[in-house]
């Protein structure tokens, strides 16, 4: 009891510390002309099959993660701010005995009670083999979405989507997922038929068909690509990001990346696009918040980071 | 808790159509621990099952440790671990010794902890339900296939030590005494995942010969912890230095 207690002692203190950081933006935005809205954009990627925390062993990681603990955290977020959007970047599978004994569906079912709005496929989601995606992504109530890989004459045809549009309060945001070359990564007899499509060519035409046909207002890539490769010439999110037009956000996954915060990139336009990945295991949870204004954007400032 | 507020110029970042455009944007990483919540009670209650039969089959103690065995580059004592169990196994179950062994590093997927080293544990590390396969190459292919994990400073490998110079294998001393001749042949005992060209490996389906022993890695894992454990005697970390970078 003693240990709960102080638990919520402690919980109670990052709540206020999150209290804090919620009054911020309204501030800013006081002087500002128009309606705004909010949406808060909440992120995992690889965290493979760790649904309980890391054991109390001494490793570096020991006692974080925990998908119990994550859903408190997302159940309060989502008390605070009602447009709420929780996505996967892949990888949800392989990494701790549960899937070598449930195969994934512990973890699929614990996303569904979690509320994901939609998840990537990752290379280790192949591990089961292709009939198990099925099996297992079958009950998932979130749609796994990839652009760039046609299941076409496998058993997964039609059981993916390449993208998905959500809207919260009239913000209309466009939600995409590429996944990574399985050439030399997956054992082809894991994903058989499937084709591999260009993630650059992909990204940006699918990018385009949400900003454009679909009229988004924010356009979300979810990437199992990687975040960079320094010696090697593979399609990462820095590539994507430099190389594509209309994408806002790339939630990226695979290199298990623990940005501190998102790292800016110039798209093809010259624009700071955001790209954010959080590490593995669901150590972390990607919490971004993004504030709205109707109209067309006439603000010119400059950028100003305040980090504690 | 990393906390960032960020103020951007975001003008065209967001075309017009339906009449919102982002004016502001911040981030923030939220560690998952038991500081930052409580595990919520419907999801622990749902893992409860799953993890209770998690338990019955992954809790037997196979062996135990004097301290945490971990990966390292480019040598590490669970490499040495692992490549010098794998070899055992491998000559074992093939009927005749390998001559050496072979593991991906991406491929070692945790380290082992202090203490008590379960069924579990071996999960952890080795999650894959990869086979271990026997190959046989000639001396020139050994030789690519030393470079080729080289190159990334991911050379993980058991019965034989190795110096290194800039990514490339500069000289190779087998544990059983033989030389590398580019022409005689050696056996390798290795994960199939990599034989079928894993890890951009592809110049391994050139292979003199491939054999299955029908035998998972993790299984030989397994089957060679539960054997140190009936010795009573405690697995130490330690690396014998295999791989020298020069």
């Amino acid at each position: 009891m003693a240990a709960l207690a102080s638990n919520r002692r402690q919980f109670l203190k990052f709540l206020g510390t999150a209290a804090v950081i919620g009054s911020v933006a309204p501030n800013v935005w006081a002087g500002a002309a128009g309606k705004n809205a909010s949406l808060t954009i909440l992120h995992t990627n690889d965290v493979h099959s760790r649904l309980d925390p890391f054991p109390m062993d001494g490793s570096r990681n020991a006692g974080k993660g925990g998908v119990a603990r994550r859903a408190t955290l997302v159940q309060k977020i989502r008390q605070e701010n009602p447009n709420v959007l929780l996505f996967d970047a892949g990888d949800i599978f392989q990494g701790t005995p549960y899937f070598n004994l449930y195969k994934g569906e512990p973890e699929i079912l614990a996303m569904n009670r979690l509320g994901y709005d939609a998840g990537t496929i990752g290379n280790h989601d192949f591990d089961g083999g292709i009939d198990n995606m099925v099996t297992q992504f079958g009950k998932a109530k979130f749609p796994l979405l990839i652009a760039n890989y046609d299941f076409k004459n496998t058993v997964l045809d039609g059981r993916t989507k390449p993208w998905q549009v959500f809207e919260k309060d009239g913000i209309r945001v466009g939600v995409f997922g590429l996944g990574i070359q399985p050439e030399g990564l997956i054992p082809k007899d894991a994903y058989r038929e499937m084709k591999y499509l260009d993630p650059v060519e992909i990204g940006n035409d699918t990018a385009a068909k949400l900003r454009s046909a679909e009229a988004c207002d924010y356009v979300i890539c979810l990437s199992h690509l990687g975040y960079k490769y320094d010696n090697e010439p593979k399609v990462s999110d820095v590539v994507l990001a430099g190389k594509t037009r209309n994408i806002d956000l790339i939630i990226g996954g695979h290199t298990h990346t623990f940005l501190d915060a998102p790292v800016v990139a110039n798209n093809l336009d010259g624009q700071p696009i955001w790209i954010n990945q959080v590490g593995f295991a669901g150590i972390n949870l990607g919490r971004i918040d993004l504030m709205f204004e109707r109209g067309k954007a006439t603000l010119t400032g400059q950028s100003v980071e305040v980090k504690s | 808790m990393k906390k960032y507020l960020l103020l951007v110029a975001l003008t065209g970042l967001s075309a017009c159509h339906s009449g919102y455009h982002l004016a502001n944007r911040t981030a923030n990483r939220i560690g998952v621990d038991s500081l930052t919540a409580t595990a919520d009670t419907s999801v622990a209650n749902f893992l409860q099952p799953y993890r209770q039969g998690l338990d019955r089959t992954m809790n037997e103690v196979l062996t135990h440790t004097t301290g945490r065995i971990e990966k390292g580059q480019p040598n590490g004592p669970l490499n040495d671990l692992l490549t010098d169990a794998l070899l055992q196994q491998a000559s074992q179950r093939y009927g005749k010794p390998v001559d050496f062994s072979h593991l991906n590093f991406g491929g070692i997927r945790n380290n082992l902890p202090e203490g008590n080293i379960t069924t579990g544990s071996i999960f952890e590390v080795m999650p894959f339900d990869n086979q271990l396969v026997v190959l046989t190459l000639t001396g020139e292919m050994v030789q690519q296939l030393l470079n080729h994990f080289a190159a990334g400073n991911k050379l993980v490998v058991g019965g034989l030590r190795t110096k290194i110079h800039d990514g490339k294998v500069q000289s190779v001393t087998f544990t059983n005494g033989r030389t590398l001749q580019p022409n005689e042949t050696y056996t390798v005992a290795m994960s199939d995942y990599i034989a079928d060209g894993g890890d951009n490996a592809n110049f391994l389906k050139n292979a003199i010969r491939r054999e299955n022993i029908n035998y998972l890695i993790r299984d030989a894992l397994i089957d060679y912890f539960r054997q140190q454990g009936k010795s009573g005697q405690p697995i130490t970390p330690v690396t014998d230095g295999r791989i020298s970078i020069e």
